[in-house]
C-alpha cells in the first residue's frame, strides 16, 4: 500500500503493454494490472493478419504474450488483479483491486471494450447456457442445431457465416432493413442455404428453463411477436467500453469512451487513456499500440513536471 | 507447480479417489478462451500449493467425462471435494473471480 509506482497501467492488451514497454525502457517503475491474461480482446482472435511484421499472421493470444514479455524484459511487472474502484484526482492516484490498493503518480487506462449486452432480462442467467457473445469461441456448443445471431455489422455477418457452417440453421435478426456489414460479406450470406433473415426485428425476450431454448422477437414495422425455438443466441451488436470505474471522474463521450486526443491525455492531469477505451475513429491493434507509445511520452513529460515543481 | 493435464486414469486416481480437493478445468485445445485462463490457472496452482490439485481435462479426449459432469461449455471449472463435484463456474473473466469461487470451498 505504501509503495508509490511511477506508472500504473490498467489493462494488459496491446495498448497497455506497449505503454509498459515504453515506460519501462524510459526507466519508470511500471506496473501493469491485468485481470486474466495478456492480449485483451485480441487474445480471442485466432489469426491476426493486419499487425505488420508477421508475414504469416499471428494468433492474438501469442501476440499478447510476446508484448508482455517484451515489456517485462525492461522491468515492467504484471499483477493479476481485478480493479474495483479508482481515485484518479490528486497527485497520487489510487486503484483498489482484488489484491489490495495500488498507488501511482500517473495512470494509463487501457481497459478496452467488451461485447455489448442486449440489456434483456435473464441475460446473465443464460450467459454460457445458450447465450453467447463469441461465435468463434462458443459456436461448437450449438453444432448441428438452430441458432439466432443478433446484429447486422461485420462481426454479426462473420459470426453468421461461421455458424452457418457448423449449425443446422442460422437465423439473423437485425433491427434495420439492410446489413451494415461491408459488401464482402453480402454474397456469401445471401447464398448460404441455411441462413434465414428477420429484418427490422429485435429480440424482446429470452426463453427457457435453466438453459436458453428460444427467443421472442418483434417485427418493428408490424409489431408482430414471433417465438423462435433455438439452441443458442449469439449477440453481435457492437462493443461497449470498460469505463464504469471512471464514470463521474473523467470526461466520457456519448458512447461512454474516455475523452482524450492523440496525446492520450484525459480531463485529469496524470491520467492517460489508450486503445479501444479512448474516443477515436479507428480501433485496431496497430492504433492501440500507437496510443501506448504516445501515453508513455506524455506520462514521462507529466512526471518530469511533477519532479521539477518539487 | 503449474496446472497438470489429466487423463481418464489420473482423473480417477488424483481427483475422484483423493481426500484432497481439486479444481478441474474442462477445456479443449481449440477453445481460445481456455488459453486466456491458462496464466491465471497456473498462478492459482502455484499459490495454493500441494493442498489443492489444479488440473485440466481435455473434453475432446474425454467426452464421456464431459457428459457425466454435464459440461456443455468450455472452459467450465469444477471444484471436487471427496471425489464429488460441489461447485462450478463457467468461463470466469478474471483471476479474482476464480479466487472468489475457490474461497467458498477452501
Amino acid at each position: 500500500m505504501d509503495k508509490i509506482h511511477d506508472v500504473l497501467i490498467l489493462g494488459g492488451g496491446p495498448g497497455g503493454y506497449t505503454a509498459a514497454l515504453y515506460c519501462a525502457r524510459a526507466g519508470l517503475d511500471t506496473l501493469v494490472v491485468e485481470k486474466l491474461s495478456a492480449g485483451g480482446q485480441m487474445a480471442l482472435t485466432q489469426q491476426i493478419d493486419n499487425y505488420p511484421g508477421f508475414e504469416e499472421g499471428i494468433d492474438g493470444f501469442t501476440l499478447g504474450e510476446r508484448m508482455q514479455q517484451g515489456a517485462e524484459r525492461f522491468g515492467a511487472r504484471t499483477l493479476l488483479a481485478e480493479a474495483h474502484s479508482a481515485e484518479l484526482t490528486g497527485p497520487v492516484k489510487k486503484i483498489h483491486t482484488s489484491e489490495g490498493t495500488l498507488q501511482a503518480r500517473a495512470v494509463i487506462l487501457a481497459t478496452g471494450a467488451g461485447a455489448r449486452p442486449l440489456g434483456l432480462e435473464r441475460e446473465d442467467e443464460f450467459t454460457g447456457r445458450g447465450l453467447y457473445y463469441c461465435a468463434a469461441c462458443d459456436g461448437m456448443a450449438c453444432r448441428g442445431k438452430t441458432v439466432v445471431v443478433v446484429g447486422g455489422g461485420n462481426t454479426a455477418a462473420a459470426d453468421a457465416l461461421l455458424l452457418s457452417r457448423l449449425c443446422e440453421k442460422v437465423i439473423l435478426v437485425h433491427r434495420r432493413g439492410t446489413l451494415k456489414a461491408t459488401k464482402i460479406y453480402h454474397e456469401p450470406l445471401f447464398k448460404a442455404p441455411n441462413l434465414e433473415f428477420h429484418w427490422n426485428s429485435q429480440v424482446t425476450a429470452l426463453l427457457g428453463e435453466g438453459r436458453l431454448s428460444g427467443v421472442e422477437i418483434r417485427q418493428n414495422e408490424t409489431g408482430k411477436i414471433t417465438r423462435l425455438d433455438c439452441a443458442g443466441i449469439f449477440v453481435s451488436i457492437g462493443r461497449s467500453p470498460a469505463t464504469e470505474l471512471f464514470r463521474g471522474q473523467l470526461e466520457l463521450d456519448e458512447g461512454g469512451y474516455i475523452q482524450a486526443d492523440e496525446t492520450t491525455r484525459t480531463s485529469l492531469p496524470g491520467v492517460f487513456a489508450v486503445g479501444d477505451v479512448r474516443t477515436k475513429a479507428v480501433r485496431q491493434v496497430v492504433t492501440a499500440v500507437g496510443d501506448g507509445a504516445a501515453a508513455s511520452h506524455f506520462a514521462e513529460e507529466y512526471l518530469a513536471g511533477l519532479d521539477a515543481s518539487h | 507447480m503449474s496446472a497438470i493435464q489429466l487423463n481418464a486414469d489420473t482423473f480417477r486416481t488424483q481427483v475422484l479417489e483423493q481426500k484432497q480437493p481439486a479444481l478441474v478445468e474442462f477445456m479443449a485445445p481449440w477453445c481460445v478462451y481456455c488459453r486466456r485462463i491458462g496464466p491465471a490457472f497456473d498462478k492459482i496452482a502455484q499459490e495454493k500449493g500441494p493442498g489443492l490439485l489444479v488440473g485440466k481435462l481435455d473434453i475432446d479426449d474425454q467426452p464421456q467425462l464431459a457428459d457425466r459432469y454435464q459440461v456443455e461449455v468450455v472452459p467450465t471449472l469444477l471444484f471436487f471435494k471427496d471425489g464429488e463435484p460441489v461447485g462450478r463456474i463457467v468461463a470466469p473473466d478474471s483471476k479474482a473471480k476464480i479466487d472468489a469461487f475457490l474461497e467458498q470451498y477452501l
